[in-house]
């Protein structure tokens, strides 16, 4: 009888969980934005009767993005796959010694190829004839370091590389030797700014310019950085701190970003509230910008195609020229460059991550 | 909507039950009417008459059956309810079967129909069919009450996914059942064990028969890991399903039959389906089988009725010839083992391990998209398909599902279950369960809510 009552209150208590939940589902104030997660949450949609289906579609999706303590139970969700079921990768997000990082796999040679067949029509449509001095190089993802050693899938890398390491048109530059995990953010894809001199370095000594002694004076940013896959992974890891390099080069520069153009700096500290703080870098995703140096000791240009990798490490090489173009076609068409830009005997540096030529079909 | 769903478990469930623990007892059924219309209609609004229709064509060939004072006039109505039902659910499911067999046979251009699908159609077909037989052969008197039939025919627990509830087992209760604290409490326990064999068991197995889809790094290693994963998920799928309607009917004071026993102890591929979706397999002995005369014929006759009820329960699954040969190969198993009383002699775990290859092979069969797939499948799994042994991501999904497989080759047994009610009967054991199940409600709301939307496999049939 006793054991029955117990049991009794047991079940009440598992009802009163249950309760509670589904009065927060119903009364919660909805949240505009997933901070964690970097994108906007669904809202209540309106009953159309003309569209029922699409009104259920709809409320399916805002109950799920709108369901108390989300952020928790998804972080629930992750330390039972990882700790209880034994999972190696949560959503394709693993963990190695504390750093997080995506599974890419397999190798999507057809996307290399096309990432290629891009790159070498911009060279024999604006640069052939125009550019002689032009330099490739591959940013690996932290997976080149972290996948094969602790047993995690990726793609085959020596593969890739061996493709991109023929072109007859750019000098190969091989920045695998240059890096280590810690170079990367542990919660983000991207690579620290303050561990890139020597990647600068290698970068500028193949494009024939003088390499500098890199008188940077770091600098913390106050707002904490939680990573693309702090909100991916959902597990419970620190935030970082992030770093930009200043200098006296640096801060004298101008950034125009073609687009708008509006004026700023390297840093752009109007994006210290962004939902991304690598932002801060050169203002983010931006498909034409240039970083003029006025006090540059000679007249020599350079252009980057690159991506978002680029925005933290163009900025170090900026002492080496008067003016930097950066172009990123996954915002702007390749076939209409020579409608924005002119191209005239400007240094050229394609800088492009592994994960981007496996998923090139964001590139235009 | 999906059980499976926070829609479900937070906005519809405690909705409903709200409502119906309120409502005073002559107000129940309507109460429940009215939600399962509301369950249907979220999922398929647009053919909610279709549900209404059935509904009113049972419930009236019921009562004209029930009245008609001679036998050629109940069978007359019998007939109409088998026809219009059966042509509904042969134009919805199979008409486009049926025409691009025909496409493919005389070389034919006729146009498909293209026509949704309704959830649940041949789950409460079949249901409704089990009414007016059983009006017809007296077995049951015709419900007079439309809104308790209706009831019976859209009852949501049971309505897309099963298992078969016959009226007959339930005739009592539509018009008088009891509710009891002790029963709520068992209700609920046997619906969170559906929903921690949903979500966390066969969703997990899913993705791993989709991640090797997917792979182009396929071996027999990895072969085998889908077979026996699509295996262990369809299960875990069915029986979830079957547990978490089972475990509301509790909770509403219904007691619907089981639908599964542990179907992968069996030893033989008849104990297999004496054990496996018990409730269709009783529906089509009782009403095809048994009608065509069973095994009291000639052995020849015999054969025909088997291949026909066989033919016929592949064929329930799916509209494809897949499943259609999937029944024909359990027909030609259940034939071999009734010819060859010496298997019966064989040592139990060689019957066992037979009987499992037997199930794995034939749910290869079941999951592939043609034939032709099939066989691709089933020569990767005998190593005649050209795949290396051991691939990279072999190695690692094996290791990353090791403890999965264990789970649900564990959970797919009596253990947790006993396990369970050992526990329960400790004083410290009786809360502790109720610890364990707030966990699994805690833990499927966190994959629901990480998660993307995941449909039952059963709803396609």
């Amino acid at each position: 009888m006793k054991q029955n009552k117990i049991g009794s209150i047991g079940c009440i208590l598992l009802l009163a969980v249950w309760a509670a939940l589904t009065f927060g589902a119903w009364f919660a104030s909805p949240e505009a934005v997933s901070e964690s997660e970097r994108r906007p949450l669904a809202q209540l949609p309106a009953f159309d009767f003309k569209k029922p289906g699409e009104f259920i579609g709809k409320f399916e999706e805002y109950t799920l993005d709108q369901f108390p303590l989300r952020d928790s139970f998804r972080r629930l969700k992750s330390l039972f796959h990882y700790h209880v079921l034994n999972q190696k990768d949560n959503n394709d997000i693993y963990l190695v010694n504390g750093y997080a990082a995506k599974m890419e796999y397999p190798l999507n040679t057809a996307s290399v190829n096309r990432a290629l067949g891009k790159f070498r029509n911009i060279y024999e449509t604006c640069l052939k004839g125009n550019c002689e001095n032009i330099v490739f190089a591959v940013v690996p993802d932290k997976g080149y370091y972290l996948a094969q050693p602790n047993g995690y899938l990726s793609m085959d890398y020596d593969a890739l590389f061996s493709m991109v390491q023929g072109l007859e048109w750019a000098k190969y530059v091989d920045l695998t030797e240059l890096l280590r995990p810690e170079d990367y953010y542990r919660t983000d894809t991207h690579w620290r700014q303050e561990k890139l001199l020597p990647v600068a370095q290698a970068l500028l000594a193949a494009l024939g310019r003088e390499v500098g002694q890199g008188s940077y004076t770091p600098v913390n940013l106050e707002r904490p950085f939680y990573g693309v896959y702090y909100g991916q992974a959902a597990l419970p890891m620190e935030p970082e701190t992030m770093t930009i390099l200043t200098s006296q080069v640096l801060e004298s520069c101008i950034v125009t970003n073609l687009e708008t153009g509006k004026e700023s700096g390297v840093y752009d500290m109007d994006k210290l509230e962004s939902p991304d703080l690598y932002d801060v870098y050169l203002s983010g995703a931006v498909s034409l910008m240039t970083i003029e140096h006025p006090n540059a000791p000679e007249e020599k240009e350079l252009i980057v195609f690159r991506d978002s990798f680029g925005s933290s490490l163009v900025p170090l090489l900026a002492e080496s020229y008067s003016k930097i173009t950066l172009v990123d076609i996954r915002y702007v068409s390749s076939q209409m460059l020579d409608k924005f830009l002119t191209f005239d005997g400007q240094d050229v540096l394609f800088l492009y991550s592994t994960l981007i030529l496996n998923n090139s079909a964001t590139l235009k | 909507m999906l059980f499976s769903s926070v829609t479900f478990l937070y906005y519809f469930l405690p909705a409903v039950m709200g409502l119906y623990f309120l409502a005073p007892r002559g107000w129940k059924n309507a109460v429940l009417l009215l939600a399962s219309l509301l369950f249907y209609g979220w999922g398929e609004p647009r053919l909610l008459w279709l549900m209404v229709f059935t509904i009113a064509l049972f419930y009236l060939c019921g009562l004209a059956i029930g009245t008609a004072q001679s036998r050629k006039w109940k069978k007359f109505w019998l007939l109409v309810s088998i026809v219009v039902s059966v042509g509904l659910l042969g134009l919805f499911k199979y008409a486009d079967f049926f025409i691009s067999s025909m496409n493919a046979l005389t070389g034919l251009g006729l146009p498909l129909l293209h026509l949704a699908l309704p959830v649940g159609i041949s789950f409460y077909t079949f249901q409704s069919l089990s009414y007016t037989i059983d009006v017809y052969r007296g077995a049951v008197p015709p419900q007079k009450n439309p809104i308790s039939f209706g009831a019976y025919v859209a009852l949501f627990p049971q309505l897309i996914a099963g298992p078969i509830v016959r009226y007959v087992d339930v005739a009592r209760e539509l018009d008088s059942r009891s509710h009891s604290w002790e029963d709520a409490m068992a209700g609920i326990r046997r619906f969170l064990v559906g929903l921690g064999k949903k979500v966390i068991l066969a969703d997990n197995f899913a993705l791993l028969v989709e991640l090797f889809r997917q792979s182009g790094e396929k071996s027999v290693v990895f072969a085998w890991m889908y077979a026996i994963a699509f295996t262990l998920n369809i299960y875990f799928d069915f029986s979830g399903y079957s547990d978490m309607a089972i475990g509301l009917g509790r909770v509403l004071g219904f007691h619907f039959p089981e639908n599964f026993n542990y179907p992968y102890l069996s030893r033989s591929a008849t104990e297999f389906w004496r054990r496996w979706h018990m409730t269709l397999g009783g529906w089509f002995r009782d009403y095809i089988y048994i009608p065509m005369g069973g095994n009291r014929v000639s052995r020849g006759r015999w054969i025909v009725n088997i291949l026909t009820v066989w033919m016929l329960t592949g064929l329930w699954h799916g509209a494809a010839w897949n499943f259609v040969l999937w029944g024909l190969v359990f027909a030609v198993l259940l034939l071999a083992e009734k010819s060859l009383p010496g298997l019966q002699k064989l040592p139990d775990g060689l019957r066992w391990l037979y009987t499992m290859l037997a199930v794995v092979f034939s749910f290869v069969l079941f999951n592939a998209d043609s034939i032709s797939q099939a066989g691709r499948d089933m020569a990767n799994l005998l190593g005649l398909g050209g795949l290396p042994l051991l691939t990279d991501a072999a190695v690692y999904y094996l290791k990353s599902y090791a403890l999965l497989f264990v789970v649900g080759f564990v959970g797919a047994t009596p253990l947790p279950a006993r396990l369970g009610r050992r526990i329960s009967e400790t004083r410290l054991g009786s809360i502790l369960q109720w610890a364990f199940f707030a966990g699994v409600l805690l833990v499927c709301t966190a994959y629901l809510v990480d998660g993307s939307f995941s449909p039952f496999l059963y709803f396609r049939f």
